[in-house]
């Protein structure tokens, strides 16, 4: 009997992912429906009128606040992105290539640190960035006067929680496509004259690049949604797009404003992931052609 | 630089892994333009041997020089090898053209001239010009060869390493690459040491023969030195099928003779250059190779030495037919290869003779 891979197309495995399927429509799909039905929508004293019209659309678009916001929003992710690649390429290389005997201990320590509750480690950060924190009884330790530092409450914070608590993404994702490359290809690199750097740039560089590309897309589509790191580390001096949702729900009770505001950020996450699908696609799609 | 100064030379060389020793004071010789074949069991340090003088692996002990300079030291970039893997390592994201030409771009060559040496080693490679923007995913497996081979080889090395390369071929296409390898070995002056397990190989490819075991070399020679006069019963049963038959080996006068009782010959004696080198008199193995045993009928003249036996078995190979005779007096059955016949001339439990030339055996030490 012939044995096909199988495919989205075979009926068994369509009916095996049924439930799954149904549960994401109901809890996924519905209330992002609802949340497009209520952008249309209007408040006054407080309660939602059905006006069916565009008047929070408008309103979205003509307030440049919101928008600053937005793009500030997609700066901190893009630094973000930045951030967690550059410091996590490092961190999955030697992970990789040079502590393959402390490999697992490692892999642990990051696990533990990664699943450990996000608000208790933002809140680790306070204490240690603050003006009488544990960073400035150090330094004023060794003699470099009392708060010596000032960066917490500062969009530098939050920027650095972000960094914290994404960073395992970048690091696994990176770690997972370097192990995955053959150790001859770098054999074959040396012993085609290649010098080490080379060798990385040439060869190595590339061929994580799906790991490096995947980690970035991680961290940036969740950086759009980060409202904790903005608020406990950054002391609202860095409002974002998940803190001005809230806002418009909570504070204002603006809650087609609200939906409006989530359906810009759903929209410009979805855009960056389907670009970068597109780009991981071609970059290998080439490769894999079939003959 | 003279001509009988080798290209390789390495000495004395030892291994460790740990504790574990791969090679034990190993020394081999290459010449330049020569083709040397390392044979052994898996594990007998073969490739250990291949990655010390690639580069990727540093001896343990023992000196090493490649085109008369030494090696100790020098990393595998800084070394006039190239190596052909394996699993052959094409760079998957280069093309077929940028793969090939990836050497000569670490050499900073310039672009027409880089253009030229890789249309110039696609031709000899007989790979067609319209491969050079492809990926090597998109090439048949014999392709994938003919590129490792081409980048290999594009920097003219002075020595060409190959690990196995051919080893996950099927047997027809593996055929058809050994008749390449052997034509681009010709073609170019370089010296070419080729690992394999594969003896025929070995054997059509190589000019010399290595064969290795538990980290030490065996024997180095000629196909037919390792073939006909092997140095022992290791090497004898390890390349092809042979007979070993237990014998006394006795001096008489000048001459040497064997005795076995179940070997009846007119006059025992042979010759010096038919008993390996060291050997002394006493306990000794006769090797006669299958394909030098006749199957006499009753009528038929004997040759100069006989057996007499039963059939066990027969196989049918084709072109021969091969014989299994159970001797009495000789441990093992007798294995004897001979010329197909539509009709085979004896069947299973039929009385049969078997001849054999003195100029056929050799006689080397038991194990």
């Amino acid at each position: 009997m012939e044995v096909k891979p199988r495919s989205w197309r075979d009926r068994g495995l369509q009916a095996a992912t049924l439930p799954l399927t149904a549960v994401l429509m109901v809890f996924f799909l519905v209330p992002l429906g609802l949340t497009a039905v209520l952008s249309f929508q209007s408040t006054r004293y407080y309660r939602l009128v059905w006006t069916w019209d565009l008047d929070t659309w408008v309103d979205v678009f003509t307030h440049v606040h919101y928008w600053s916001i937005m793009a500030q929003t997609m700066t901190m992710a893009a630094a973000c992105v930045a951030l967690c690649v550059a410091l996590g390429l490092p961190v999955a290389y030697a992970m990789a290539h040079r502590v393959s005997t402390l490999e697992h201990h490692i892999t642990v320590l990051i696990v533990f640190a990664f699943l450990t509750d996000a608000v208790l480690k933002t809140f680790g950060w306070v204490l240690f960035l603050d003006r009488t924190g544990v960073l400035n009884g150090a330094l004023d330790a060794v003699g470099l006067g009392p708060a010596a530092t000032d960066i917490l409450f500062t969009p530098s914070a939050t920027l650095l929680g972000m960094v914290y608590n994404l960073l395992p993404y970048t690091i696994f994702t990176i770690y997972l496509s370097l192990v995955r490359i053959d150790r001859d290809l770098v054999l074959a690199a040396y012993d085609a004259g290649a010098s080490k750097t080379r060798t990385f740039l040439e060869v190595t560089l590339p061929l994580a690049r799906p790991g490096i590309f995947a980690g970035g897309v991680l961290v940036f589509v969740l950086s759009l949604g980060v409202f904790l790191e903005p608020k406990v580390m950054g002391g609202g001096t860095s409002p974002m797009a998940a803190e001005l949702i809230r806002q418009s729900f909570e504070t204002r009770v603006n809650w087609p404003l609200g939906a409006a505001l989530t359906l810009v950020v759903i929209t410009i996450g979805a855009v960056t992931l389907g670009l970068a699908a597109l780009v991981l696609m071609r970059l290998s799609g080439r490769r894999e052609a079939t003959r | 630089m003279s001509d009988n100064t080798p290209i390789i030379d390495a000495r004395g060389i030892d291994k460790f892994y740990d504790a574990h020793q791969a090679l034990r004071n190993v020394s081999l010789t290459v010449g330049a333009g020569e083709f040397v074949a390392l044979v052994g069991p898996s594990g007998c340090g073969k490739t250990s041997l291949l990655k010390i003088l690639a580069g990727f692996e540093e001896a343990s002990a023992g000196t090493l020089a490649i085109d008369g300079r030494s090696m100790i030291g020098v990393p595998s970039s800084q070394r006039p090898t190239r190596m052909v893997f394996q699993k052959l390592a094409l760079f998957p994201h280069k093309t077929v053209g940028d793969n090939i030409a990836f050497p000569l771009k670490l050499a900073r060559t310039d672009r027409a001239e880089t253009d030229r040496r890789v249309r110039e080693i696609m031709g000899l490679m007989h790979l067609s010009e319209a491969y050079r923007d492809r990926y090597p995913a998109q090439l048949s497996g014999g392709e994938q060869q003919r590129v490792a081979l081409a980048r290999s080889m594009i920097s003219n090395p002075s020595v060409l390493l190959l690990d196995e390369p051919l080893s996950a071929l099927d047997v027809k296409l593996k055929k058809s690459l050994q008749a390449e390898i052997k034509r681009l070995h010709r073609s170019v002056g370089t010296s070419f040491v080729h690992v394999t397990h594969d003896l025929e190989e070995a054997m059509m490819l190589a000019d010399r023969i290595c064969v290795m075991r538990a980290g030490r070399i065996l024997q180095i020679g000629t196909p037919s030195d390792i073939y006909y006069r092997p140095s022992g019963t290791f090497v004898a049963g390890f390349i092809g099928e042979t007979n070993l038959i237990a014998v006394d080996l006795e001096r008489r006068g000048s001459a040497h003779a064997f005795a076995n009782g179940a070997i009846r010959c007119a006059a025992p004696e042979i010759a010096a250059q038919q008993i390996a080198d060291g050997l002394s008199p006493g306990r000794a193995a006769l090797m006669i190779r299958p394909e030098m045993i006749a199957l006499e009928s009753a009528e038929q003249e004997a040759g100069e030495c006989t057996m007499e036996g039963t059939v066990d078995e027969f196989f049918i190979k084709g072109a021969s037919i091969q014989y299994r005779v159970a001797v009495n007096g000789i441990a093992d059955p007798v294995i004897a290869e001979v010329q197909g016949t539509a009709t085979p001339p004896a069947d299973v439990g039929e009385r049969v003779r078997l001849g054999f030339a003195l100029a056929d055996v050799f006689i080397l030490a038991t194990e």
